[in-house]
């Protein structure tokens, strides 16, 4: 209807009205009307403006609403995710990585490091047309294997591939270097930092290790958390790798992880553990392991383990040997305990080290009979030749003197059936009968030392109670204190102390203990320390094992020993308690003393020499053994 | 007000006429006084100018001092993971196993007697004896046992003549000793 209808309706009447005779002659009726309009009205075939004003507007309104609509879309329905994608662009994040905190040893000497490093990722897509030279190139310059490398160079459908983890910087910064100047494309780092173990295998059932991503074992473990930190982050805007001055900057930085103080003494650790490996080789044992303790103050200086593993290379030792046996192994201590047994039957008031005893070659108890290491008959043997000699018979004749239940209240004060908190996670609590189960029979047992089980550590403690005049301190891994991933305090600064026999409790049983290390009396000479006087017990107990096979195993003795030997030194003004054990020497005449004392001997002379402590021009007690 | 103006012409026509001339007040268009225009625009100008050129050299600055960190963010990374490393290396030589071994190598071994020296009275107390090697552990573990294919036992063969040579020589010539020997041998 638009721009034809008003000619329609003017251009008839017009007609009628006014004819003219040049346009009648000319055209029919219907044309001369157009041509009559035509130059009246000029435009008319775009219409009126009225029309064309509206037209556009509508379609202007129609862009204007499409863009409103997007503004909505854009604004309203999703802003977040948009103003996110904005921001990404040119923007940079990167983490601030933490430091892994060092454990170090008293001395300040690490023990775990952890250096600046760097993780070399591969971009399949560039790297597969090179994959061999390339493969061939990291196998010889980074210590990957060349077969896993051109696996991942080769990977489809990828564009990160890890080829190497763990790299120390300087070298990933030049390897890349020569990569680049070789022409080889789609390498490069990100930031990954390396452990180090610079000791080796000094500490290392006790430090734990890193694996590629999460620690196994030992401290690493157990304090995960506090080494670790919190890692930062950084978000800046960069302009050709460059940050843009003034642009956008957020910093959140890293809290770096706590160092760990240990009271281990890294070079005795390393005499420890060495002079262990040779008397384990030496006798053919399955495994050891000894502990150096300050007596005073319960601090372990040295936690020795062997066969042991190089921290730097935990895959090239098996599993069963990167655990801390001295903690997560438990056993029978054997002789050892006679230590804790007969020194709390003196606290008791029931015998003293000269308490005369008739002990019989063996002795009947309901269906079992109880020998002597050694043959004889009816002998005449004071209480302190009872401990020097070691004889079974005697102590549980003395330990009949109890009253019922005083023994295991004794034990337990001493620490046994419960876990010291050393500060590894994993650790064996021990066995200590239950009320529920202990009978006479077993008591008897108990008395020297079988039918319960410990781990060394807590009967490296027991024995150090004697040495710190009665009063048991916690042994302790860790100076000051610090918190464990499960939330336990532990160290220096929160261990604690109870009395658990009277000095001169302890004071007798530290002469009677010194019997055993005599050269006539005794059974352990060769844990003798030149210079100085040594109070000790050797131990030598049958070790559970398994019997028979399939569905009929079951435990039993199986004629295997653990020898041991536990003393301290000066002995009347005890600094260090040494606990060696050997678990099933293979050598005739393996024992206690003949096999873990002069291990004793060599760690003690060593400690003792190590941390100035002069000898005593003083002569071993002459308690009488015998009567 | 019209009105007095004319009476006062009228009857002072002429005296005054001068005076009414110069004191009748007209609305002139005011004079505008302008002041050169040049010196304001140029101030204009140069201030502008050196706005500009002050924040494009200050930009460039910083631009620059953008670059200049960025090596210097790159060079303080690369001499601090240097640092590290060489301190690393430093902790493998203060390696007590590293130690030991260079101590051994110079013939030292670990004391065993506690001899002190007192020196107010010039005396020395306890027994001091010379070192032994007895203390000083071997430093590596014994190598795994070799199966008997590639460890076979030695092949003695008697010969009558020439006892003064010894059996034992032939034995230590073939390798993989007894284990013991082969212990003492290190300690």
């Amino acid at each position: 209807m638009g721009p034809t209808s008003p000619t329609s309706h003017t251009n008839p009447t017009d007609h009628k009205r006014e004819p003219v005779p040049r346009n009648r002659s000319r055209r029919p009726a219907a044309r001369p009307t157009e041509a009559g309009a035509a130059p009246l009205r000029r435009g008319s075939r775009r219409g009126s403006p009225q029309v064309r004003l509206r037209v556009g507007f509508v379609l202007i309104a129609m862009v204007l609403s499409l863009f409103g609509a997007r503004l909505v879309q854009l604004q309203g329905l999703d802003p977040e995710q948009y103003a996110e994608m904005a921001a990404a662009e040119g923007t940079v994040e990167v983490v601030l990585p933490a430091q892994r905190g060092d454990i170090l040893d008293r001395n300040g000497q690490p023990l775990a490091a952890s250096i600046d490093g760097l993780m070399v990722v591969g971009d399949p897509k560039q790297t597969e047309d090179k994959a061999p030279e390339i493969a061939r190139f990291l196998s010889q310059r980074l210590d990957v294997d060349y077969f896993t490398v051109l696996k991942r160079l080769r990977a489809k459908d990828s564009r990160f591939e890890y080829l190497a983890r763990h790299v120390p910087s300087t070298l990933a910064t030049d390897v890349l270097q020569a990569a680049e100047d070789h022409g080889y494309k789609g390498l490069s780092t990100r930031r990954d930092a390396v452990r180090t173990y610079p000791g080796h295998d000094v500490a290392a059932n006790l430090v734990g290790f890193m694996g590629t991503d999460k620690p196994y074992g030992g401290l690493e473990e157990v304090f995960n958390k506090a080494l670790s930190g919190t890692d930062g982050k950084e978000r800046y805007e960069v302009g050709a790798g460059n940050r843009i001055p003034l642009g956008n900057n957020t910093e959140v930085p890293a809290v770096n992880g706590q160092d760990l103080h240990t009271t281990i003494d890294r070079d005795l650790q390393w005499y420890t553990q060495r002079v262990l490996r040779q008397a384990v080789e030496a006798s053919g044992g399955l495994s050891g392991l000894a502990i150096v303790m300050d007596s005073r103050t319960g601090e372990v200086l040295s936690l020795a383990d062997d066969p042991t593993f190089d921290a730097d290379d935990p895959g090239a030792s098996p599993v069963r040997d990167r655990r801390a046996r001295s903690l997560n192994l438990s056993y029978e201590p054997g002789s050892v305990e006679k230590v804790l047994t007969l020194s709390a039957l003196i606290d008791a008031g029931q015998v003293n080290a000269r308490t005369k005893l008739l002990v019989p070659g063996e002795l009947h108890r309901e269906d079992r009979v109880i020998h002597d290491h050694w043959e004889h008959g009816l002998i005449k043997l004071t209480l302190a030749g009872v401990l020097a000699k070691s004889s079974n018979v005697g102590t549980v004749l003395a330990s009949d003197r109890f009253a019922p239940g005083q023994l295991r209240s004794y034990l337990t004060k001493f620490g046994l059936g419960q876990p010291t908190n050393v500060g590894l996670g994993a650790e064996s609590r021990g066995n200590l009968p239950d009320p529920s189960v202990w009978n006479d029979q077993i008591e008897d047992r108990i008395d020297f030392g079988q039918s319960l089980s410990v781990n060394a550590m807590q009967m490296a403690a027991a024995v150090n109670t004697i040495a710190n005049h009665g009063v048991r301190v916690d042994p302790t891994l860790i100076q000051g204190e610090a918190r464990r991933d499960d939330g336990m305090e532990i160290g220096t600064d929160v261990s604690t102390e109870r009395r658990v026999v009277s000095p001169e409790a302890a004071r007798q049983m530290t002469l009677m203990m010194e019997r055993t290390v005599d050269p006539e009396d005794g059974v352990a000479p060769l844990a003798q320390v030149p210079g100085y006087v040594v109070a000790g017990k050797t131990g030598t107990a049958q070790r559970v094992g398994t019997c028979g096979t399939g569905a009929d195993a079951h435990s039993c003795y199986d004629g295997t020993d653990t020898v041991s030997f536990a003393g301290f030194a000066p002995a009347q003004n005890p600094r260090f308690t040494i606990y060696v054990v050997i678990q099933a020497p293979k050598i005739a005449g393996a024992g206690g003393g003949a096999t873990a004392g002069p291990v004793f001997s060599k760690l003690m002379g060593y400690a003792l020499q190590r941390y100035g402590v002069a000898p005593i021009n003083k002569l071993q007690t002459r308690l009488p053994v015998e009567w | 007000m019209s009105t007095p103006a004319l009476q006062l012409r009228e009857r002072f026509p002429r005296l005054a006429e001068d005076v009414v001339a110069r004191a009748r007040l007209t609305v002139v268009p005011r004079r505008r006084v302008r002041a050169a225009r040049m010196p304001f625009v140029t101030l204009v100008s140069l201030v502008l100018l050196g706005g500009v050129v002050g924040l494009l050299c200050f930009n460039t600055q910083m631009q620059q001092a953008s670059f200049a960190a960025t090596s210097l963010e790159t060079e303080a990374n690369n001499l601090a993971a240097r640092q590290q490393t060489l301190h690393s290396e430093l902790q493998t030589l203060n390696d007590p196993q590293h130690l030991a071994a260079q101590a051994q190598s110079l013939g030292m071994v670990v004391g065993e007697s506690a001899c002190t020296v007192r020196l107010a009275s010039r005396t020395t107390q306890s027994d001091c004896a010379p070192a032994t090697a007895a203390n000083t552990p071997p430093l590596l573990a014994r190598p795994p046992k070799k199966p008997n294919v590639l460890d076979p036992k030695p092949v003695v063969v008697e010969v009558a003549p020439a006892p003064g040579s010894g059996g034992g020589g032939g034995h230590h010539g073939h390798r993989g000793g007894g284990p013991s020997q082969h212990d003492t041998g290190r300690g």
